[in-house]
């Protein structure tokens, strides 16, 4: 199984006021093609900021990550930018979508951010939406849609540029039980049928049978839950 | 673009309304422009148009050529500096008669050699004759109801002149010239002093600099000249003040909604930066945006103008020519994208990393 995110003793410090404090202290993590693995961890655990760094948000202060065979360290943000948008699917916790764009423009923006020609895109965002159940809500604006639907876009959309990993920040926080286990599973299904690495920060216990692995944050490194 | 448009499109009230303030704000600024050229053109045209580069006047005149009494010995003085090109003129502010004596108008006479450089070149009508007798009128006058052949008279002296022809802008201090001949200009004004001010083009800087030391004349550059006729200074300095004062505020009310705009989109940019756009890429939409909506309604209001042109009666004075439009409208849209700048600063500094962590709406 070929390793798509490898993020080896990433330390990293807040200054908080006078005193620094430590939010990630030598994690490590490797996660390969095909595989879903879910994040745990109280408030405060630094869910987010590992989440950061492993999305090329934030350069931790020591440590090693690489993405899909790419060490991040010394890259500049334009690079970082362009690297997101090739090697990385986002799918926030509200969705985030943009709201003056419709349901197949949202997903034909990632493509024309990486000036993949348009028919193609076109054919794509059509099979991805199709394969997601919203084909028939593709000429829809955003506040139109329900949140099970705005967050099917928001995976849509993640998988637009077939990035080789996914990084899903609490996708299930603001469904019901049922739609969240519906989003997870077609999270996982991704994963496997397309060989993408995956990983979903939650706090969302329903959830997790759906998962590969199960991993907790404590005291700034992972851990087997 | 492609996320500017379909902004515009998805918003079309809020920037419908932006475009509506430009509109406004263009529009007055071109009819402010307008009656600035307009009223420069009533004032001073006759002057403008005279192919001179400097004039010079007696001493003490405070550039006023009405102040300004010169002899032919000054013009042989003149002539001795160095100055080959120089031709003296007559000006003077008058009121006559028309019509039997009935119609009273208020105009500028202008003496000059009816051979020379200064002579005007008629629009219709004969050129100035040298016989005298006649005169050359600015063709405003038309709408007075005079035309060639008609006779204005000096009741004070009893002469009178009849018109040849006639020249396109050619007023003096809000008052329609009329060009005569030296030789008639100096026979009406009884001889000596003969002139108000002497003419010169292509003097060397030798000869400029003598007769700026002669301590019997001032020398003037046409611009200072131009200004120093009465209440130009005052009209043109109050109407550029407003043009300017509208300049900053169409460029400060864009900064302003544009800024807020922004702010209000923070965590949007944030998303989009997340998944991957540059922000050279965001900025570009956002100046994208702006450009549109000040080109647009600059657009508009250039057609908004050019239609109430049609309505304004012909004595109003308003002049836009091309290159005015042309300007104003770079003017306009360079002060419009100065005001995007605020934006594009916050767009560049906006975080990737909200988007994580559900702060992001």
């Amino acid at each position: 199984m070929k390793t798509i995110l490898h993020m080896q003793d990433v330390v990293h410090r807040y200054r908080d006021g006078d005193e620094a404090r430590t939010v990630l202290s030598g994690l490590s993590l490797q996660v390969g093609a095909g595989e879903l693995v879910a994040v745990m961890g109280p408030s405060g655990s630094g869910k987010s900021t590992f989440l950061s760094i492993a999305g090329a948000l934030l350069t931790p202060g020591s440590g090693v990550v690489t993405i899909d065979g790419t060490p991040l360290s010394g890259l500049d943000t334009r690079a970082l930018a362009d690297l997101r948008l090739s090697k990385i699917g986002f799918i926030f916790q509200s969705a985030n979508l943009i709201p003056y764009l419709k349901v197949d423009e949202q997903l034909r923006l990632v493509s024309k951010l990486s000036h993949a020609d348009a028919a193609g895109a076109a054919r794509r965002s059509d099979m991805l939406l199709e394969r997601l159940g919203i084909r028939s809500r593709r000429r829809q604006y955003p506040d139109r849609l329900s949140g099970g639907e705005r967050q099917r876009v928001a995976i849509a959309r993640a998988w637009m540029n077939d990035p080789p990993l996914l990084l899903a920040d609490e996708p299930t926080a603001s469904l019901d039980e049922e739609r969240g286990a519906e989003v997870v599973r077609m999270l996982a299904e991704g994963a496997r049928t397309d060989g993408k690495a995956a990983v979903m920060v939650t706090h969302d216990s329903r959830v997790l049978e759906l998962c590969d692995r199960v991993l907790k944050l404590q005291d700034g490194v992972l851990a087997p839950a | 673009m492609f996320l500017a448009l379909r902004e515009l499109r998805f918003a079309k009230t809020r920037y419908a309304l932006i475009a509506a303030i430009m509109l406004l704000v263009s529009f007055l600024v071109l009819f402010v422009t307008g009656l600035a050229r307009g009223l420069a053109s009533d004032n001073a045209s006759a002057v403008e148009r005279m192919d001179a580069s400097h004039f010079v006047l007696q001493q003490g005149s405070e550039h006023r050529f009405a102040r300004s009494e010169l002899s032919d010995a000054d013009r042989r003085k003149v002539e001795q500096a160095g100055a080959s090109e120089a031709t003296p003129i007559g000006i003077r502010q008058f009121t006559v008669t028309h019509g039997g004596g009935d119609a009273k108008l208020d105009v500028t006479m202008l003496g000059v050699d009816p051979d020379g450089w200064l002579a005007p070149r008629t629009a219709a009508g004969a050129a100035l004759a040298a016989g005298g007798g006649e005169v050359v009128a600015d063709a405003g006058l038309q709408a007075q109801g005079l035309g060639i052949g008609s006779v204005v008279k000096d009741e004070a002296s009893g002469r009178s002149w009849t018109i040849a022809g006639f020249v396109e802008g050619a007023s003096f201090s809000h008052t329609p010239a009329l060009y005569m001949t030296l030789a008639d200009w100096q026979s009406w004004r009884g001889g000596e002093p003969a002139y108000t001010a002497i003419a010169l083009r292509g003097a060397s800087s030798e000869t400029l600099q003598a007769l700026k030391r002669d301590s019997a004349f001032e020398l003037l550059t046409k611009a200072q000249a131009v200004s120093a006729i009465p209440g130009y200074k005052e009209e043109q300095g109050s109407l550029l003040m407003m043009i300017v004062f509208l300049f900053a505020i169409s460029g400060l009310v864009l900064s302003v909604f544009f800024y807020v705009i922004t702010l209000q989109k923070t965590a949007q940019f944030g998303v989009l930066k997340a998944i991957g756009a540059r922000s050279g890429y965001l900025a570009r939409s956002v100046k994208l945006q702006v450009l549109l909506l000040s080109v647009s309604s600059y657009a508009v209001s250039t057609g908004l103008v050019a239609l109430m042109q049609l309505v304004l009666p012909d004595s109003m004075p308003f002049r836009l020519t091309a290159q005015t439009y042309g300007l104003t409208g770079l003017l306009f849209v360079a002060m419009a994208m100065a005001g995007s700048l605020l934006s594009v600063l916050k767009v560049a500094r906006s975080d990737a990393l909200q988007a994580i962590g559900g702060a992001a709406a």
